[in-house]
């Protein structure tokens, strides 16, 4: 039975208040200073993440570091979890930029079986902070300038190749952005819909495990 | 390999038909096109509309249309098909519904259905246009002005768990109906909280709690299914502020027990299982965890007498909200067969009329699913006499929804899916209280009485319902394996000391609890003689307790003895029980005394004759009858009296079980009873006792 002392339990209400009051206005005055920092995400997810003025809109993102832009995009639940709690993103050097190639919830829920994903989380964090750093590059790229450069160095070691095709750029010849140019202080977040990396495709196709 | 056949045969008649034939009847058919659809209509309600039509005859599917407007009615977006309706998706199928939902709550519509013939579209009903029920409570009002971190944030994010405790102790310090409860912590040492929600006041102790038939709703077991959690949070702030005299009524008839995140620690990592990996819906009879032992302990204390589980499912063929009874076939038939009445008597018919689709978790090729894993909370629950059922959210938008690839859609309509089956869920219960109590209490005294064989794994049958899904292949069969089942059910259990008391390995970092503080957790009797530890099957939760301590246990904790009765037939003479005595189908002419440290489990037995046990280690009495007075004092370890008729006064007194509590449920007394001076009070676990005579002392309300 915990029963915190009232003064406590204000507080608390007062803290709810407050936070609720920042992100109604954070969202609703989220518009950017001036236009030309606007950030143009591109690719066919994009309309269906949150837009315009909607809380988390990429304009409002540019604004916050990386790792709480990272949680205001809906499709990368499973990615997001994965960085914050294997601590990868804060090894990174203070100051560093990053660019972030970011699988989303369905692409992990297409290479991994839960049982295999909830492994990695909770008895392999070697291998999951490996897999991790197989989505991070350093400094932080457009997707053009990765396109025009053809190849990026993952923190992993390994190349990978980035072709254009069409309105969006294929990734390692396995993945696609769907929704590239997230800008967050020092960072770009570019959602790609495959999982790079080495380790072997375990999710079945029933998909699911039961209840 | 029947279905096969059948296909052939009608290409073959197709074939022929096809050859022989210019116009035909069919062909006549297809030629007077299905109408417009007419008399659309739209019922607003918490995060969803209903959308009802008249049918069109030879309609395929329907279409349903869905525009963004402002106020002039002009529109703001581009016109979005966002529900296909098709007539096996509800009991009623001549009055089409369909639940829209995942828009954002407050916003205004335009809707239009249309039917199809085959792919063919028909002509678009009129339109009809809507300003959506924005999210509940007064922005102006305090407590009705909360608002969760997915609210505010249009389902772009999941509530956090430390904005999970802010809003739940905000809830608890503006409302005098909520008390916000720990009943432990995850591994990792987030709260484990719970919200207890009552009229005017919630009770003031489990035990009070207990006896206003409390339901429990279990929001968030796996950590990657949040659908359910947060619809939980919204009801949570409804029933605390609501003035609805529907919810003050509701909450008047019962005790709301809300569980919001059992997992934190998955929930924070978005993983299935808890930090361990462990899948806690595996866990809730062996209680390895700290979570899952929290909530069995908040069963025991509490004593929920209705129960749902929320999940998410993958299945893209499956209903919007699949769900499950217990069907272990241990659970008491009672229980099971009101567990479905709550599914396919109230949940389909209200689902038909609110929209949604309701289907056995299973429906739909769903696999090999739903099965009798007593691991699973909604069999655990079952064989705790809990009626109650297994809430999926089916993850993806499917065959029915196709405008979910935008997330905050599909979190939305999830969600608010959630919250009607759990605002359902209270209105069963309120409408249903007495049956459910009825089915509890026969299945308290059934499972008591030890008779029948048991079964280990195994299901009973969940028939293919002739709708929403005619046609379908029901959830898997699951009948019990032949090796699995015991037809000579024990008396008891008998553990050594070692198996009772021994250190073990089997939780987090290697460390388990012991049996017998997992016992404890559920709430079982157990009794200490000479040569061990006994735990008698006559008790509450019989279906149970083999599953854990057989050998032939599927996930056992132990490998106990089995300890079959010692007395069975015709006795003539008095009889002093010495050691651990088990009498069964007995009939013992003559006075009963029970020694100092012995114990009598006894069922089916009639005993004529006064029964005294004085010092005694245990007396465990069901389904007996006892022609004379029965005196139990200075016991010290369990008492447990069920659905027994004794012809002459009962006395309990001076009993020192320490926290273990006596039970005296579902009896016939005729004659005082009195209870005193007993370390713990007697509790009836609400099955209320027959007395003639004057009931006095710690057992006057009883």
């Amino acid at each position: 039975m915990s029963h915190p002392s009232r003064a406590l339990r204000l507080l608390a209400v007062a803290l709810l208040l407050t936070t609720a009051g920042c992100t109604a206005t954070s969202t609703t005055d989220a518009k950017p200073p001036t236009s030309t920092s606007a950030p143009q995400v591109t690719g066919p997810l994009c309309a269906a993440l949150p837009t315009g003025t909607d809380p988390g809109n990429p304009t409002f993102l540019a604004s916050q570091p990386v790792d709480e832009a990272l949680r205001w995009i809906p499709t990368l639940t499973t990615f997001e979890a994965a960085l914050r709690t294997s601590g990868t993103l804060t090894d990174l050097p203070t100051g560093t930029g990053v660019t972030i190639l970011a699988p989303s919830d369905d692409a992990f829920a297409a290479t991994f079986s839960e049982d295999n994903w909830d492994d990695l989380m909770t008895h392999h964090t070697d291998q999951l902070r490996t897999l991790l750093k197989a989505h991070l590059i350093t400094g932080t790229h457009s997707i053009e300038d990765l396109v025009a450069d053809g190849t990026a160095t993952t923190l992993d070691g390994t190349t990978v190749t980035l072709i254009r095709t069409g309105p969006t750029a294929r990734l390692a010849d396995r993945a696609d952005t769907v929704c590239a140019d997230y800008q967050a202080t020092n960072a770009r977040i570019h959602i790609i819909n495959a999982v790079l990396g080495p380790l072997p495709v375990t999710a079945d196709s029933t998909g699911h495990r039961a209840h | 390999m029947r279905r096969p056949r059948p296909t052939l045969i009608a290409v073959s008649t197709l074939i022929t038909v096809t050859l022989t034939t210019a116009p035909t009847p069919a062909n006549a058919q297809r030629a007077a096109p299905p109408d417009q659809v007419t008399a659309l209509t739209a019922h607003q309600a918490d995060g969803y509309t209903t959308l009802a039509w008249q049918p069109v005859d030879g309609a395929t599917d329907y279409q349903i249309e869905r525009t963004p407007v402002d106020a002039h009615n002009t529109p703001t977006g581009a016109p979005t098909i966002v529900g296909i309706w098709r007539p096996n998706r509800q009991i009623n199928q001549q009055a089409p519904t369909f639940a829209d939902a995942g828009y954002h709550p407050g916003d205004t519509f335009q809707w239009r259905v249309r039917a199809r013939a085959g792919t063919t579209e028909q002509p678009y009903s009129d339109p009809v246009t809507a300003t959506t029920t924005a999210p509940w409570g007064n922005p102006a009002t305090p407590g009705e002005q909360l608002r969760t971190q997915w609210e505010t944030t249009h389902a772009a994010q999941y509530t956090s768990d430390t904005d999970e405790y802010a809003y739940t102790t905000a809830i608890d310090t503006l409302s005098d109906r909520v008390r916000v409860v720990e009943l432990g912590r995850t591994v990792h040492n987030r709260p484990i909280n719970m919200l207890v929600i009552g009229y005017p006041t919630p009770a003031a102790t489990p035990e009070a709690i207990a006896a206003t038939a409390p339901v429990a709703i279990n929001c968030n077991v796996h950590g990657n299914e949040p659908g359910d959690r947060e619809a939980c949070l919204i009801m949570a702030r409804q029933l605390a502020f609501s003035t609805d005299p529907r919810i003050t009524d509701l909450l008047s008839h019962t005790t709301v027990l809300i569980v919001p995140t059992i997992n934190g620690d998955g929930r924070a990592n978005n993983t299935r299982g808890n930090s361990t990996g462990q899948d806690l819906n595996r866990d809730y009879s062996l209680i390895r965890q700290p979570e899952t032992t929290a909530y069995i302990k908040m069963v025991r204390d509490y004593r929920p007498v209705a129960g749902y589980d929320g999940h998410e499912f993958g299945n893209t063929r499956a209903g919007d909200l699949p769900m499950l009874p217990p069907r272990h076939q241990n659970v008491a038939q009672p229980i099971f067969d009101q567990s479905q009445d709550m599914i396919e008597g109230h949940m389909y018919a209200k689902g038909a009329e609110a929209g949604w689709w309701a289907c056995p978790y299973g429906c739909e090729g769903g696999g090999n699913v739903g099965l009798s894993e007593e691991t699973i909370l909604r069999n655990t629950l079952g064989l705790k006499n809990v009626t109650n059922s297994l809430l999926e959210l089916r993850s993806s938008g499917g065959q029915t929804r196709p405008d979910e690839g935008n997330t905050a859609n599909n979190r939305r309509r999830k969600t608010y899916s959630a919250l009607w089956t759990f605002h359902q869920f209270l209105d069963y219960h309120r409408a249903d209280r007495a049956d459910i109590l009825t089915s509890r209490a026969e299945s308290i005294e059934i499972q008591a009485a030890n008779t029948g064989r048991l079964v280990f794994r195994g299901s009973r049958p969940i028939p293919a319902h002739p709708a929403p899904h005619p046609g379908d292949s029901p959830p898997p069969l699951d009948a019990p394996r032949a090796d699995l089942i015991l037809d000579n059910a024990p008396c008891a259990y008998k553990l050594t000391d070692e198996q009772y008391n021994g250190a073990r390995t089997d939780g987090p970092a290697g460390v388990g609890t012991t049996v017998a503080q997992r016992i404890a957790a559920h709430g079982w009797k157990v009794i200490k003689t000479g040569d061990g530890y006994y735990v008698p099957l006559n008790q509450p939760e019989r279906g149970l307790i083999p599953l854990l301590l057989d050998t032939q246990g599927v996930e056992k904790l132990t490998d106990g003895e089995r300890v079959y009765p010692t007395l069975t037939g015709r006795r003539n003479g008095p009889l002093v029980v010495s050691g651990f005595t088990c009498a069964a189908n007995a009939t013992i002419n003559g006075p009963v005394t029970v020694q100092t440290g012995a114990a009598l489990v006894a069922t089916a037995t009639t005993i004529s004759g006064p029964v005294s046990a004085t010092r005694a280690a245990g007396v465990l009495l069901a389904d007996t009858t006892v022609n004379g007075p029965l005196q139990i004092t200075n016991t010290t370890d369990a008492i447990s009296i069920i659905d027994v008729t004794i012809a002459g006064p009962v006395n309990l007194s001076a009993n020192t079980t320490g926290t273990d509590v006596p039970l005296l449920a579902g009896n016939t007394i005729r004659g005082p009873l009195n209870c005193t001076a007993n370390s713990t009070a007697p509790t009836n676990l609400g099955i209320a006792n027959i007395v003639h005579g004057p009931r006095t002392s710690q057992c006057a309300a009883l």
